[in-house]
């Protein structure tokens, strides 16, 4: 069951899923190491060594670089090709474009991290890579666009599954945010430094119109497309409500634009405009809890698969993460509550409980359940999904844990007053109370971190062996698993 | 599972992908259309609290209202906005803060400490204005850092420790300078001033030198007396340490390991001079109030005179 017909392989380019997939496994090591490592450094100064290229401000956009757009952006890029072709029963279209993707999107992971630990940044958020990278992004972006649509176009099925809506949502979404968010001037030819075409609120609202739409869109989207697909593939069962999938589509993308402002709450943004962001962050809720609905149902039934198949626990897991990220969201982009947990860890633990939970774990599925079809070979090792999916588990408790005692902690002390109206604490000592916190959360990382090691070791043998096998069984007839 | 009851009276949509994809045909949980709507009414109560839609150059102001006193003493009312609740907030927290600081504006400083419940403000009120201020370089609690800040908690003041002179040194910040001596004096005399001024405090010194470096202290040329004094205490007035007591700021002879290297901290000084001694000034960055607040803070924070 777990390999495919050998026609299978000759029927879809299976080649450009494969290189995807793999760098998606190392970016995951790379991009969580650099984050243990800078979780460490907030714990742990003296790991900073007084050196300018590891220092926690130029190691944070590696580390959210590398995860977000090398191991998401590595995913989705897996995915997308795979579940275009399967769900069109059709090959990629102009697989030259397609290979071009794959050495354009690793180049800018690596420019951009070279450029960030050598000192240059945007000083944008998730956006940091400077003009010439983003120049490269949208001639990368716009061949990804080419391909899918092209793919799309090529369908041998009359209907657009529901997985590839989302996916070009998110390659629509994400090519219109990357070009109006860069909009900048260069300061010269030979520079690298450029200078925003907006200025003050209105360029904080568009950075944070992109922002948080790179999480609508990019994470959120994206790997909802992934679900789609990989849930009831793997479970063997229909898609418990296609109604729901349509509604909570349109409403999704809907909504998701206008939310942006949330992140600019208190602050010179006027007023208007963040009620405006809160009250579309609430309206949000139930499109973005669609997804779950859909996902939980089309699982349930296939329950009893849960005590036997790690790969059904990370997806179940991911969805219930996505579920209360998606309703954490809402109710922390209300002012008053926002009042409190802005500037706070808790909007650190948030974007975490989203992406190691809910992102990273159905990317986990899916990956876990592609392997064994791609090199038609089963998975080297069953126990070592069982060990990934537990640590990750632990390790994401812990960090998130850790973030909302510690968030929390510091919105009440910055607020605490005394009986004569002082301010209770001075901000020096709400770092000293995050100290255990932040060691905690390191920690959790560190879990999260061993258990993607096991993966990537497990993928390893995994491919390794799916190899050797077809190299003993000739090019043209791999053995049945 | 009530579900799977649901589905077996459900038809699929009819379309197959991918040899196994397909999508039942079941309407939208009820629950969650009707908390989808929930949301919506949700969004429009809180647009119509809250200013909202733009139109033309305006917008909705919302039905919420704040009211606050003004910079001329007049209520004033407006529609919600963050800057008019910073305001209203603000002068709350004043207001209780305010008979409190009007206090210590009018008691003397020496009454100040004998009235329990101003003690206990200036307590409170200064622990924080401290740390927010002075401890990113006199560190937590004023334990200063040889080298660099001079330690607020012992009762060695380099410009005066009454409370006059503390409050003078917030207003007015501090500019500490000693020449260097590096090219007026040799090798030899700068070693001979080193055991001259490691003996004064009982440091190891070998006492032949100390007599040559005592000589050259108070001769002109050297001039040391000119500043640390002829009893070489110091003289407050410009700064200069007093010699005599263990308490290191520039030469951090409590650190060295040695006797060798007690020596060379203070030969470093000499030869070296010390021009970083910065305090700046607080005055027009911290209002009268807060400078009294941290004359009296820091006071009671290091056995002030």
């Amino acid at each position: 069951m777990a390999a495919n017909s050998p026609a299978a392989a000759e029927q879809y380019n299976f080649d450009i899923v494969k290189k995807f997939l793999v760098m998606a496994i190392v970016w995951a090591v790379v991009g969580m190491l650099v984050g243990v490592y800078i979780a460490s450094e907030l714990a742990w100064p003296f790991l900073n060594f007084d050196s300018p290229y590891i220092s926690f401000g130029r190691f944070r956009p590696v580390h959210t670089g590398a995860v977000i757009f090398g191991f998401g952006g590595s995913a989705l890029f897996a995915t997308s090709y795979y579940v275009v072709q399967r769900t069109c029963q059709t090959r990629l279209f102009a697989p030259g474009l397609a290979t071009f993707t794959f050495w354009g999107w690793q180049a800018i992971i690596v420019l951009a991290a070279l450029s960030y630990v050598t000192g240059y940044s945007q000083g944008r958020e998730y956006a940091e890579m400077e003009w010439p990278i983003d120049i490269l992004i949208e001639i990368v972006w716009i061949a990804y666009m080419a391909v899918y649509i092209g793919t799309l176009m090529m369908r041998k099925q009359p209907h657009i599954y529901v997985a590839n809506w989302f996916y070009l949502s998110f390659i629509l979404a994400t090519a219109l945010l990357h070009t109006f968010n860069n909009i900048a001037i260069p300061v010269s030819l030979f520079t690298l430094k450029s200078y925003s075409l907006f200025s003050g609120p209105q360029d904080a609202m568009t950075q944070w119109w992109y922002g948080h739409n790179a999480v609508g869109f990019f994470l959120t989207a994206a790997f909802l497309g992934m679900m789609y697909y990989f849930v009831p593939k793997h479970a063997g069962r229909p898609v418990y409500s296609y109604r729901l999938s349509i509604v909570h589509f349109w409403a999704l993308s809907f909504m998701y634009m206008w939310v942006g402002t949330h992140h600019l709450h208190w602050t010179a943004l006027p007023d208007w405009a963040s009620t405006l962001g809160a009250a579309f962050s609430i309206m949000l809720l139930l499109p973005s809890w669609g997804g779950m609905i859909n996902g939980i149902m089309t699982l349930s039934g296939a329950w009893d698969k849960l005590r036997t198949d790690p790969i059904m626990r990370f997806m179940i897991l991911a969805l219930s993460f996505y579920g209360m990220s998606t309703f954490e969201g809402p109710m922390m982009s209300l002012k008053d509550v926002n009042a409190l947990s802005h500037y706070t860890d808790w909007t650190v633990g948030h974007v975490h409980s989203g992406a190691l939970g809910w992102v990273a774990m159905i990317s986990f599925g899916a990956m876990y359940h592609m392997i064994p079809k791609l090199w038609n070979t089963p998975m080297y090792s069953v126990k070592l999904i069982n060990m990934h999916f537990w640590l990750a588990t632990i390790g994401v408790l812990l960090y998130i844990t850790a973030m909302w005692i510690s968030g929390i902690s510091q919105g009440l002390m910055w607020r605490a007053f005394d009986d004569f109206g002082n301010l209770q604490y001075s901000f020096v000592e709400s770092v000293a109370a995050m100290h255990p916190f932040y060691a905690m959360r390191a920690i959790g990382g560190m879990f999260y971190l061993t258990g993607m090691v096991l993966m990537a070791y497990n993928c390893y043998m995994t491919i390794r062996q799916g190899v050797r096998a077809a190299d003993t069984a000739g090019q043209t007839a791999p053995a049945a698993a | 599972m009530a579900d799977s009851a649901q589905n077996q009276g459900v038809q699929t949509t009819g379309h197959v992908w991918d040899e196994t994809l397909q999508e039942w045909n079941n309407p939208l949980p009820v629950w969650w259309t009707y908390s989808f709507y929930a949301t919506i009414v949700f969004a429009l109560v809180y647009w119509t609290f809250y200013p909202s839609w733009p139109f033309g150059k305006s917008f909705l102001p919302g039905m919420a209202q704040i009211t606050y006193t003004n910079a001329q003493g007049q209520e004033e009312s407006w529609h919600w906005n963050t800057r008019a609740k910073l305001l209203k907030e603000t002068q709350e927290a004043n207001a209780q803060q305010m008979p409190y600081y009007a206090k210590l504006m009018q008691t003397p400083f020496e009454q100040i400490g004998k009235d329990p419940e101003l003690s206990s403000f200036v307590v409170s009120a200064g622990k924080v204005a401290f740390s927010d201020n002075c401890a990113a370089c006199h560190q937590a609690g004023g334990a200063g850092k040889v080298g660099l800040f001079p330690n607020l908690a012992d009762d060695d003041w380099i410009y005066g420790g009454s409370h006059e002179k503390i409050q003078e040194t917030l207003v007015k910040g501090r500019r500490g300078y000693m020449p260097p001596f590096a090219e007026a004096l040799d090798a030899a005399q700068i070693d001979a001033l080193a055991n001259y001024v490691l003996s004064l405090s009982g440091g190891q010194a070998d006492a032949a030198k100390v007599a040559t470096g005592k000589e050259l202290f108070h001769s002109q040329t050297a001039a040391c007396y000119y500043c640390h004094g002829d009893n070489a205490k110091g003289r407050q007035d410009v700064g200069a340490a007093n010699l005599t007591d263990k308490v290191w700021l520039w030469a951090d002879v409590p650190g060295a390991a040695d006797a060798e290297g007690k020596l060379a901290a203070v030969k470093k000084v000499i030869s070296g001079g010390m021009a970083k001694g910065v305090m700046p000034a607080w005055e027009g960055r911290l209002s009268p109030e807060q400078i009294k607040l941290l004359t009296v803070y820091v006071h009671e924070l290091g056995g002030g005179k």
